[in-house]
């Protein structure tokens, strides 16, 4: 089967394991209910409610088959529940251009989003959320912003859901340490909120409505609990705190708002906008949601097609299965080099003005992340 | 800082609660209860969770001791475990907004305030009347005065407390978090009203 396509941006051992018995003659049956499954998506147009009701259901049915088959006789849960990570993985990476961002809405919310993100970006410093000194942890904010900023480079809900984890762990411990060694009585959720709204403003994660949004709906529902649900729901939070922001909700006089927001408009103008992210990623991660636990992260060029695009006169009617490889490609090669020429566009801004975030420059690149030691202790 | 271990506790009642909340573990022996934590900053809500949590010491339990999100199971006497998982919340005036992404969902909704502070009980509340228009209409709600040890700084009078707690269905009670006065009979009580498993 055509696992390969699928396993391209994964060199998780559960998932290859997955992959493994799905290869078994044995399991047969089980492929063939799931590329039904995937195929079953084509003959439909795309609805999120309904997609995400059917994935969901798809995946309890599936749990229910994978305990009774054979091919799984006496697996453990825990064996169960890594053969559900890999189909969830397998099947959303499938079904991801169909069900990520797929409305014109969710592609306008990110936009907006990203966009009012650049305004702040420009002013809002951590006096404004009235974030205590000692929290105010360059290192430790960095690493958290990076994690954040990784989001985009996974398809599967549970590799997102992990970029969250690792980047919530991050200021955890950070407020861990800053009560233990700075006698810096710990406030819980006040004085963690306003961190990781900071570090999400700073970090502006490529497409963070449509992000949440495929999360919520495709991450299994058996897994979207406890303290991983928390930690979502408070990037939701802190999303939804960004969408409302005004004056009023920070720390600052009106007038000066309003006007560092006019100054950030007209600087933003000339900048062209960058949304895409094209990465392809390998990682490592193990499921395990300790901060230290970092992908590796790959940087693939992607150079398939030439400089023609033969599809440009087809209707959608002409294509068949056969094309989707090609057309696949043909995309991904668009997409790069678009991203290459807004990036270089960017490069040369008609005026530069002064960041008022240190390491807002590059920030945006997903760069390969060194083994960063998150006990980041303060000077 | 404020909050270090406290005495053993022998887990009391026999009564068991719910998971009822989102896709909790189907299992009538181990049941899951998602707590949220409610009430202006500085009214000591994390140190409350942080002595409930540090303060148990069965070995078997599991405890995650995060900055905002806490989890301890307690074991009752019918080998029922109960494991609360405690979503703290950020108590500043901007975020008053966002609490309901937070309640969704909760079997039990604790609010705080601090008995030298007028203003935090005027906001706890503000919180009991959101937590009855917008929360699960059978969420069970705690009203706690925290820093009970500040007798000669008390502005709110338990009598003040009582009445609002019995206006409102909830129960009532003063908390030290300083002293670990009252920390586990809070955590007892709630697993007290708990809804019994329903017969599976």
């Amino acid at each position: 089967m055509e696992a390969s396509s699928a396993s391209s941006s994964s060199s998780s051992v559960t998932f290859y394991d997955f992959l493994d018995r799905m290869r078994n003659p044995a399991s047969l049956d089980l492929v063939r209910s799931i590329k039904s499954f995937i195929v079953s998506f084509s003959f439909y147009a795309a609805n999120p409610d309904n997609d995400a009701k059917k994935v969901q259901e798809f995946f309890t049915t599936m749990e229910d088959t994978i305990r009774d088959h054979p091919i799984w006789a006496g697996a453990t849960d825990e064996e169960v529940d890594s053969a559900m990570e890999g189909l969830e993985k397998y099947v959303m990476t499938k079904l991801f251009y169909r069900t990520f961002a797929s409305s014109p809405g969710d592609i306008k919310l990110d936009l907006e989003i990203s966009e009012k993100i650049q305004l702040l970006q420009t002013f809002l410093k951590p006096e404004h959320l009235d974030i205590p000194s000692v929290l105010r942890n360059d290192a430790s904010w960095l690493l958290a912003e990076k994690e954040l900023q990784k989001i985009s480079a996974f398809k599967a809900p549970r590799e997102k859901l992990l970029c969250i984890i690792n980047c919530c762990k991050v200021i955890n411990n950070l407020l861990l340490n800053a009560a233990m060694s700075e006698n810096h009585v710990l406030a819980g959720a006040d004085d963690f909120l306003p961190v990781l709204i900071y570090v999400t403003i700073k970090a502006n994660p490529p497409q963070l409505h449509s992000n949440l949004k495929f999360i919520q709906l495709y991450r299994r529902q058996a897994k979207l609990v406890s303290e991983a649900a928390f930690y979502f729901t408070n990037l939701v939070s802190a999303k939804t705190f960004i969408v409302d922001l005004n004056a009023k909700s920070l720390s600052i006089d009106e007038i000066e708002f309003e006007e560092s927001m006019q100054a950030a408009r007209e600087t933003n103008k000339l900048i062209p906008e960058e949304f895409f992210t094209t990465q392809e990623v390998m990682t490592t991660s193990q499921g395990q949601i300790d901060p230290g636990a970092s992908a590796r992260v790959h940087h693939k060029e992607t150079n398939a097609g030439g400089s023609n695009y033969p599809y440009m006169e087809a209707e959608a009617g002409d294509l068949t299965v056969r094309d989707v490889e090609r057309l696949l490609s043909l995309y991904k090669d668009v997409v790069t080099k678009y991203t290459t020429l807004c990036k270089a566009v960017k490069s040369f801004p008609p005026t530069k003005t002064e960041s008022s975030l240190p390491h807002l420059e590059g920030s945006s690149i997903l760069s390969t992340k060194p083994e960063e030691n998150t006990e980041n202790t303060r000077e | 800082m404020g909050c270090s271990s406290s005495l053993p506790d022998r887990s009391s009642g026999r009564l068991v609660g719910t998971n009822s909340e989102n896709g909790g573990a189907p299992d009538a022996k181990n049941i899951r209860v998602k707590l949220v934590l409610l009430g202006d900053s500085g009214v000591g809500k994390s140190c409350i969770v942080l002595r409930f949590v540090r303060g148990q010491f069965d070995p078997t339990s599991k405890v995650t001791v995060g900055a905002s999100f806490l989890s301890q199971t307690i074991a009752l006497q019918d080998s029922t475990t109960v494991k609360f998982e405690i979503w703290d919340t950020a108590g500043q005036e901007r975020y008053a907004a966002l609490a309901p992404l937070y309640y969704r969902g909760a079997a039990v909704a604790v609010v705080v305030y601090d008995i030298t502070s007028p203003d935090s009980f005027a906001k706890a509340q503000y919180w009991v009347k959101e937590l009855q228009k917008h929360g699960s209409p059978d969420i069970i709600m705690a009203l706690v005065g925290n820093k009970a040890d500040l007798h000669e700084k008390r502005e709110v009078s338990v009598q003040d407390g009582i009445e609002c707690a019995e206006k409102n269905g909830m129960f009532f009670i003063e908390t030290s978090a300083k002293t670990a006065d009252n920390i586990n009979q809070l955590f007892e009580e709630i697993a007290k009203r708990l809804p019994r498993p329903t017969t599976s």
